[in-house]
């Protein structure tokens, strides 16, 4: 995870939902509103006058695991609900659904993000990577967690397996500690982090050698 | 009596599970993931309130909501408001509403627009409103059930004759399940007549069975799903208030397949809770260390339905006991069963006792739980090694000081052990049918599901340990309704239940197989064996297996197995050692280091076994460490109801755990039995026994917060004992 600490990712890339609601994430929105956005923003400036529904909706472009994928969306819409629930891109989990747990890890132009609080609108032109992209074979940081049984219930593994392989491509020779404090952004209910951390420890074993 | 092989090949080493990759890249699709051609989206409304009248309410607004396709008012709801007398909601989480939309924004605009008059009531949101003098009277016949006295021997004389004698007051909070999937599916009809669902359930049969009595329809035209799910821990057994709406939303919309899952505030505040306990505790012994009696009065809350009834005393053996309980209700979401449902409670309050009486006798607590087994218990001689293997390595002989007697900084060092007890049999009635078919592919089916245990690869390994092949030639089918019964998975039952008739299904089909193809490879059948992949013919091998299965031709070999006596087993100990760091200025508490021996019979796969119990020890160190409900005692509303103020241990807050199996012939010989439950009972006793030894305080209120770490000096030395 960066170093602006493991549960607030985001910060410098304007991604998460607080810096919106402080107003830099509004700015970083609006700049990236096509025409058809300005019917929200009109609505949204309505809504101050008299409470109304924004139910605009506005076409955007996500180039996610390489590829790049139309789709319409609304302004308030988070990268990990239009992921999951339009563009069937699953391995993302909501749990916490605010920033707390990192189930929805996803890498955002090389960082890990939270995608449950990122705006998918300001998602456009960045690269977005989830784990189903990744590599799975014998010196992958997905076989590790298989081989070391990182994993119970498996819904926060998805998680635990993004953020791990964005903390070792950026660390790759870490001690227990750091991956102690590099996986600290993630929560797993089953308690499988004993697993998890001989899984990051044999995975950055194994990347060395490939 | 059936009997596992004496020597294996695969059983009891570690193997990774099966599907292990499918979830570690994201690949593996949980009921959440599914998203089935026209689905709708559902969102819940419910009581911003721990306790108020619903004297109306009008969907009209709400309905009329763009891609609003179906509304629905909870019936108990929306009939109180008919009457005319209103309805009620009890606590904050109640369910009021449904709407299923073309999206979850709109589903949730709509949710906004509907337009409740509430009328506030008086709450008891926590043991202590629902107790005190002058509460209001929310429950009926009254807020506390007093339950009946159980006495034991002669306990108000032996206390008053004991030699020594402590009085202390444990209590543990309420936590809730915090399951990361929350409480949901996806259901849609095929037809009039035939439903199909996803469900994040422990038990697919029986969402099958509550869907089908709910639409009447006949139980094999109901189809659950449950490939994967993301945690249960006991409070997913059926299809809940969620599961009927979301499929009366889809009647509503004309079949089409809708999918409500909870959010994250109401999985805390309505989708089940392991009740608190409190108990006042009189132990007394004679100078030998022997018990003698126990005086206890415990209460508990698990929200609405009251209970939180605990085992008084749990493991040890006491000649006199009276224990009175009361239940006590609360405007919050009603217990579910969590993880070895009263355990964890029972031991945390009896160990604390157990420590404090030891510390008062000057007696070393491990010797004084040895001198208290139960004589005539078969665990007995189990806990007896398991202790000597524990205190072993936790370095207990050298490192366990009298209490107090552990530094002069303000870091204090303590060790604490507690024991624990669990049932986690096997029992009859379900089944597992295994295929071999001329491809060389080998299925096992039943409708039992995986909760993170790894059930799926158990089956796997008992096929391929009869069949002599790899785990990973067995296709391990589970999560469907329509497969022969399967267990539900509650009380580490699982395992024990399922690997016996495993083992037969796979015994009969190769026996069968043999039969099958004996003529083919010019032998008797009983000339016939399985070995390294290999068909072997009077111990030589003769071919592969997949040429062997070509010799079935065009036919299947298909057998369905049975429970069988002897496979399987219940009842096992197990015992837990801390070790703590305690900064008595922040009141901060470190767990350095947890040692967990545990039995359970035979052990199918080391690895996943030991994945259970680790994640145990974790749940338990959660459960002494970090978690619990803040209520607001003027709203009575939940302020934690998320994942960053409910504490739960990340990567950074755990410390070394050794897990040992304790395994010799004759715990190996009893079968399988399930470990799910035990090893998350002891851990909060053996944390809080261990912050007493190192701060020479009893801290009385779990978890060891520093709030409570504090308090407990504060108390002390305002008392003049510290």
């Amino acid at each position: 995870m960066r170093e602006q600490g493991p549960k607030k990712p985001g910060g410098p890339s304007g991604h998460s939902r607080r810096d919106f609601l402080r107003g830099s994430g509004v700015a970083a929105a609006t700049a990236v509103l096509t025409s058809q956005a300005s019917l929200a923003l009109d609505e949204a400036e309505a809504a101050e006058q008299e409470p109304k529904v924004l139910s605009g909706t506005v076409d955007v472009s996500l180039k996610i695991n390489g590829a790049d994928r139309a789709c319409k969306i609304e302004p308030r819409s988070t990268l990990l609900d239009v992921m999951r629930h339009q563009l069937d891109v699953t391995g993302p989990k909501r749990v916490c659904d605010r920033g707390s747990c990192g189930s929805c890890t996803t890498i955002i132009d090389g960082d890990p993000v939270y995608s449950c609080t990122s705006l998918a609108i300001s998602c456009q032109g960045k690269t977005i990577q989830t784990l189903e992209s990744f590599d799975t074979g014998e010196k992958s940081v997905a076989y590790a967690f298989h081989q070391n049984d990182g994993l119970m219930c498996g819904y926060c593994t998805p998680g635990f397996v993004t953020a791990c392989k964005a903390f070792l491509d950026k660390n790759p020779n870490p001690t227990l500690e750091e991956v102690r404090k590099g996986l600290d952004g993630n929560i797993c209910r089953c308690g499988t982090y004993i697993g998890v951390l001989n899984a990051a420890l044999a995975a950055a074993k194994a990347m060395k050698g490939a | 009596m059936a009997k596992w092989p004496e020597t294996t090949r695969l059983i009891g080493t570690p193997i990774p599970r099966l599907d292990g990759l499918l979830k570690a890249s994201g690949k593996a699709k949980y009921p959440s993931d599914v998203r089935p051609e026209g689905t709708l989206f559902a969102v819940m409304l419910y009581s911003p309130h721990a306790h108020a009248k619903i004297k109306s309410i009008d969907t009209t607004a709400a309905e009329k909501m763009p891609g609003v396709k179906a509304v629905k008012v909870i019936d108990a709801i929306a009939n109180g408001v008919a009457s005319g007398k209103g309805a009620t909601v009890h606590f904050h989480g109640d369910d009021i509403a449904a709407v299923a939309a073309e999206t979850e924004n709109q589903a949730r605009d709509a949710i906004r627009a509907i337009k409740v008059d509430y009328e506030i009531l008086p709450h008891v949101a926590t043991e202590a409103l629902s107790m005190a003098e002058g509460a209001p009277k929310v429950f009926d016949p009254s807020n506390v059930t007093q339950g009946r006295t159980q006495t034991r021997g002669k306990p108000v004389e032996s206390m008053a004759t004991a030699e020594v004698t402590i009085e202390g007051t444990y209590s543990v909070p309420m936590i809730t399940h915090v399951c990361l999937e929350t409480h949901g599916l996806t259901v849609k009809f095929d037809g009039e007549d035939k439903i199909q669902c996803w469900a994040s359930t422990q038990n697919v049969g029986g969402v099958a069975g509550d869907l089908a009595g709910l639409m009447k329809l006949r139980p094999a035209d109901v189809t659950v799903y449950t490939d994967y799910m993301g945690g249960g821990f006991g409070s997913k057994f059926g299809m809940d208030i969620w599961g009927k709406t979301a499929a009366e939303l889809s009647k509503m919309a004309g079949g089409r397949p809708v999918k409500l899952f909870l959010d994250r505030v109401q999985e805390h505040l309505g989708a089940g809770n392991r009740p608190s306990a409190s108990a006042h505790i009189k132990l007394g012994a004679n100078r030998d260390g022997k018990l003698v009696a126990m005086i206890a009065e415990s209460h508990g809350t698990g929200g609405v339905g009251g209970s939180g009834n605990v085992t008084l005393p749990y493991v040890y053996s006491i000649a006199n006991t009276q224990v009175a309980q009361s239940a006590v209700r609360t405007n919050f979401g009603n217990q579910r069963a969590m993880r070895a449902p009263g355990h964890p409670q029972s031991c945390t309050l009896t160990e604390g006792a157990m420590d404090d009486l030891a510390d008062k006798l000057g007696m070393d607590p491990l010797e004084f739980r040895l001198k208290n087994l139960a004589p005539n218990d078969f665990r007995t001689p189990t806990y007896e090694a398991e202790l000597k293997i524990g205190a072993e390595l936790i370095g207990w002989s050298e490192k366990h000081k009298p209490r107090g007697r552990n530094g002069s900084g303000p870091i204090k060092h303590g060790l604490g052990l507690a024991l624990h007890q669990w049932g986690g049999g096997g029992g009859p009635g379900k089944q597992v049918s295994c295929t071999i078919n001329s491809d060389g592919s080998v299925e096992l089916k039943t409708a039992t599901q995986d909760l993170g245990t790894g059930i799926r690869t158990v089956l796997a390994i008992i096929a391929a340990e009869i069949l002599g092949l790899k785990p990973t030639d067995i296709i391990s089918s589970i999560g469907n309704s329509t497969y022969p019964p399967g267990q539900a998975s509650g009380g580490s039952t699982t395992t024990p239940t399922m690997a016996p008739p495993a083992y037969d299904a796979v015994t009969k089909a190769r026996d069968s197989f043999f039969k099958k193809i004996a003529q083919a490879v010019q032998a008797k059948p009983e000339d016939l064996s399985l070995k390294d992949g290999q068909l072997w013919r009077s111990g030589e091998p003769i071919m592969g297996w997949k040429e062997a299965c070509r010799k079935l031709f065009m036919s299947t070999i298909s057998e369905t197995g049975s429970f069988q006596q002897g496979l399987s087993s219940t009842g096992v100990a197990g015992c837990q050692f801390a070790e703590v760091a305690v900064d008595v200025e922040t009141g901060v508490v470190k767990v350095k280091k947890i040692v967990a021996v545990q039995d359970s019979g035979l052990i199918i796969d080391k690895l996943t076994w030991e994945s259970q119990v680790y994640g145990g020890v974790i749940m338990g160190l959660n459960y002494g460490l970090f978690e619990e409900r803040v209520v607001d005692t003027t709203t009575g509303t939940m302020l934690n109801p998320d994942m960053e103020f409910y504490k739960l241990a990340g990567a950074a807050d755990i410390p070394e755990i050794i897990v040992r199996a304790y395994e010799p012939a004759e715990i190996k010989s009893r079968g399988v039995i399930g470990v799910g439950e035990p090893p998350t009972i002891s851990t909060a006793a053996a944390i809080g026994n261990a912050v007493a030894n190192a701060i020479g305080v009893r801290v009385g209120e779990w978890p060891m917060s520093p709030r409570n770490v504090l308090n407990a000096l504060g108390t002390a030395s305002r008392e003049g004992k510290a």
